[in-house]
């Protein structure tokens, strides 16, 4: 029997459950696909609504598990079979291999001989990396990785330039089996393909972006280095529009509300505001749902003069020809009429997408009709928490992972007991 | 957030729990006031947005009526997923008709939410819709507003043709078998009062055998009783258009009134230009979803163009020298006269119009539906009065008599069909359209084209 908790993602959530339940003395291992922690929480400029980097909190999530020995992660793994039941689950993983070793410095020689590239999708494919690549400033682990597919074949420049000799291209993937007393799913969320959303034109018109997109923009470690630039022609963004529901409330596409959205877009308009005096922002909305003391952070921005908030749903953007600029065609429904609007940027507030259906978990995972997963079905010592499960911000994630980390005490509790009786 | 968690989280110490929820209770005591306020405001934008959505002029405040059972009738007429509309304009938008001004359909999905029957009833644009369902396919609720608008604007009939009862008669299935007996009866009166329901072979035309051992369909009802019968009801129908042009007018200026935004000057300057766009059916070919229905329903007008140019040939080419003491050609006219290439050209116009409405309908079925009872009513009688329109000229000609004159008097009897019920039945979307368009035209709030 073991007494450790499995934590399937290494996001935000599954950071929480598995450090949460660590504090509580109890062994637990995260498995992330990804070749560093942190999820989506990783990808963000700002939290709302205090405005503050999510590398902070990120930071002192990493420190906690670098502090406690009960606390073990996998990355670039994937979960190939579960086996057992509460109390005695046997879990197999695969490792895929980084390459790159424990001697990495991060000095980036290996980066600056690599010939080869790959479209970058921390920053949402909007820049591109070397091969052997940091995936980003704070990486945790903090240490380069190879992403072979872009490699062309027999390259070994990488290891060749390594002054540390960090680089095994020989790197095989390992298989582990992990005994698990208990399993948190935290398999977190992917942002909706806005390109489903047939009348918006993304893709089709660069000057539309994601919300995701957005916050990578303003961001200093995303691809225009913190400059809200637009994707056609790198001119400064003075003029901004954000298209709430894109995507969400909608029977076309997502049907739910995915719940951050506004808060989401509210910021966003912040990170123009801030920088700029002169800007401007405008935010088409059907409701607007700030709820609890995000009010007030509401109020900040129906205070700002250069933010305009107008009542209908953007149903269709054009492209100016001429400049390249986003057209959006909303009724005002408050008397204004049917209008047409041009702006520099028009920011989708693109919803969340379940990552858990696609993430291939060899689990019967009872699944709503929208790919959350319904934590009430969930078999005994399988456990759910975060995005997983219902569209939601971070803070309210983070509670959700703390409530998962208690059951997993609970499982191993009532293991232990039932474990005594047999004796 | 995430960092503030971690915090407490870290360190959930007990000296800051007090402050935290003294804050919250101040944050409660706040949101409460500001949610009676933001209470009151809702009550009072609601209304703002319902004056708004057609008037920029600021409406005195006045308190909605909801009619209920209105509510329940569009909902009942088609319009079944109304209650998930969530007013987010999409709609609106993605429609190429509306004006740009007051667009539809998303003020007439709240007004019917509501129950507002008055405003509806003289709204232009339940007429001015064509029904494209662009904003059925593309509405994020599913609550298909362009079969509301439909529902509407059959519902607004009774309010414009007069008797109201006919018009609700015709749009309600249980009453198929009484309305279409009506014509029947008509048909079959005139048959046995002024013709043969067994007539005799040939005609005799100023004393001397004609058509001799032939079908001649004027020994069913002769040529003088098909004009006396079908014109006195084809001018009652006329007169009951008028008057419902007039009605719907009325009503359109009143409702533009009350709404902040009076309309002046009169229609009849508009009547070239509604009937050229309608000539070429410049709005249906705005349509995105269901692109295909310009081909389709130009060939149903122009069928019916040319069946009634058909019509004027016989005058013309008979009533005139016959009443002028000529002996003009008599039924049957020969295969090769002005009358049959009118008539015949209507009818392949019409069957192929008709067939590919049906087809167009069920390859829109999923995005946009199939269509209400009131549609099918409809496409089904042109379609039969096609057919039979055919078949009587086939079993004429082919001289199966046992065929051919049951054929005939249903032809006639779905013909008076459409002149009877041309006001009441979805036909007058003809007429009550094209006035929404004059309407729109006079009220400067038309679609660029």
């Amino acid at each position: 029997m073991s007494d450790k908790v499995l934590v399937i993602g290494g996001g935000i959530s599954g950071i929480s459950a598995a450090v949460e339940a660590a504090e509580a003395g109890q062994e637990s291992v995260i498995i992330e696909k990804n070749p560093y922690l942190g999820g989506r929480v990783a990808q963000l400029y700002k939290y709302f609504p205090k405005l503050c980097p999510p590398y902070c909190g990120l930071e002192i999530n990493f420190k906690r598990i670098k502090q406690n020995p009960k606390v073990s992660f996998y990355t670039l793994s994937e979960v190939q079979n579960i086996s057992g039941n509460e109390g005695n689950f046997t879990v197999t993983v695969k490792v895929n291999p980084r390459y790159v070793t424990e001697k990495c410095t991060n000095c980036g020689a290996c980066a600056e001989a690599c010939p080869a590239e790959r479209s970058n999708d921390y920053n949402y494919g909007m820049d591109s990396t070397k091969a052997v690549y940091l995936p980003h400033d704070l990486a945790f682990p903090m240490r380069y990785v190879l992403d072979k597919s872009a490699c062309g074949s027999d390259c070994q420049a990488c290891a060749d330039a390594c002054p540390y000799g960090a680089i095994d291209l020989s790197m095989e993937p390992k298989t582990l089996e992990i005994p698990a007393s208990s399993i948190v799913l935290a398999t977190g969320w992917n942002p909706y393909d806005a390109s489903k959303i047939e009348n918006l034109n993304f893709g089709a018109i660069p000057n539309v972006v994601t919300n995701v997109m957005m916050e990578r923009l303003a961001a200093p470690n995303g691809p225009s280095k913190g400059r809200i630039i637009r994707p056609s022609d790198g001119k400064e963004v003075k003029k901004i529009a954000f298209a709430q529901c894109a995507g969400s409330r909608d029977e076309n596409n997502l049907a739910y509300c995915s719940a951050i959205c506004c808060m989401a877009s509210l910021k966003q308009a912040t990170y123009l505001r801030d920088r700029d005096p002169e800007s401007t922002a405008e935010i088409f909305y059907i409701d607007l749902r700030a709820p609890g003391k995000y009010e007030d952070f509401l109020r900040r921005l129906q205070d700002d003069e250069n933010v305009t908030l107008t009542k209908g749903k953007v149903a269709k953007i054009e492209m100016d020809q001429s400049t390249g600029d986003p057209v959006v065609t909303v009724e005002d429904i408050l008397g204004g009429g049917k209008i047409k609007k041009q702006f520099d940027l028009v920011v989708l507030a693109s919803g969340m997408e379940p990552a858990g259906p696609g993430a291939n978990i060899p689990l019967d995972i009872p699944f709503e009709e929208h790919g959350f997963i319904d934590p009430d079905r969930l078999a005994d010592g399988i456990y759910a928490c975060g995005v997983a499960c219902r569209p939601d911000d971070v803070t309210t994630s983070v509670q959700d992972a703390t409530g998962a980390a208690l059951a997993t005490l609970q499982t191993s509790a009532k293991t232990a007991a039932t474990a005594g009786g047999n004796l | 957030m995430a960092d503030e968690s971690v915090e407490n989280n870290e360190e959930s110490t007990g000296a800051e729990a007090p402050k935290a929820s003294a804050e919250a209770e101040g944050t409660t005591a706040v949101a409460t006031d500001e949610s009676a306020a933001s209470a009151e405001a809702e009550t009072s934008g609601d209304e703002a947005t319902a004056e708004a959505a057609a008037a920029p002029v600021a409406a005195p405040a006045r308190s909605i009526e909801p009619d209920i059972q209105f509510v329940r009738e569009v909902i009942g007429a088609g319009g079944t997923d109304l209650k998930k509309c969530f007013q987010c304009a999409t709609c609106s938008v993605v429609c190429n008709i509306t004006p740009d001004d007051h667009p539809f359909p998303r003020k007439e999905m709240i007004w019917a939410q509501w129950g507002l029957k008055d405003k509806l009833v003289a709204d232009p644009d339940i007429w001015l819709c064509h029904q494209c369902n662009d904003c059925t396919a593309q509405c994020p609720r599913d609550a298909k507003p362009g079969r509301v608008m439909q529902a509407v604007a059959k519902m607004s009939i009774p309010s414009l043709s007069k008797p109201g009862f006919l018009a609700k008669g015709v749009g309600n299935p249980s009453m198929i078998a009484i309305m279409a007996a009506i014509p029947l009866i008509i048909v079959g009166l005139a048959v046995g009062l002024l013709g043969h329901f067994n007539p005799p072979r040939g005609e005799i035309v100023d004393g001397k055998l004609e058509h001799a051992g032939q079908i001649v369909y004027g020994q069913l009802l002769g040529h003088w009783s098909i004009v006396g019968v079908f014109s006195t009801f084809f001018v009652i129908s006329i007169i009951v258009f008028a008057m419902g042009i007039r009605n719907y007018w009325v009503m359109m200026k009143r409702h533009a009134t009350e709404e902040g935004s009076p309309v002046t000057g009169s229609g009849a300057a508009q009547v070239g230009p509604v009937i050229s766009e309608i000539a070429v059916h410049k709005r249906f070919g705005k349509c995105d979803e269901t692109k295909d229905r310009k081909i389709s329903h130009l060939f149903i007008l122009y069928a019916f163009v040319l069946l009634f140019l058909a019509t004027i040939a016989s005058t013309v080419f008979t009533d005139f020298p016959l009443l002028w003491g000529g002996t003009g050609s008599v039924s049957p006219y020969p295969t090769i006269s002005v009358v049959k290439l009118f008539g015949y050209s209507g009818a392949i116009a019409g069957i192929i119009g008709i067939g590919l409405i049906m087809i167009n309908r069920f390859k829109h079925q999923v995005k946009v539906g199939l269509g209400s009872y009131f549609d099918w009513l409809l496409i089904i009688v042109i379609a039969l009065l096609m057919i039979t329109g055919i078949g009587s000229a086939a079993f004429r000609l082919g001289d199966i008599g046992v065929l051919a004159y049951p054929t005939y008097f249903i032809h006639l009897s779905l013909v008076m069909f459409l002149f009877i019920y041309a006001p009441f039945s979805k036909m007058s979307h003809m007429v009550y359209r094209a006035t929404a368009m004059a309407f729109a035209r006079t009220a400067g709030r038309d679609t660029p084209m």
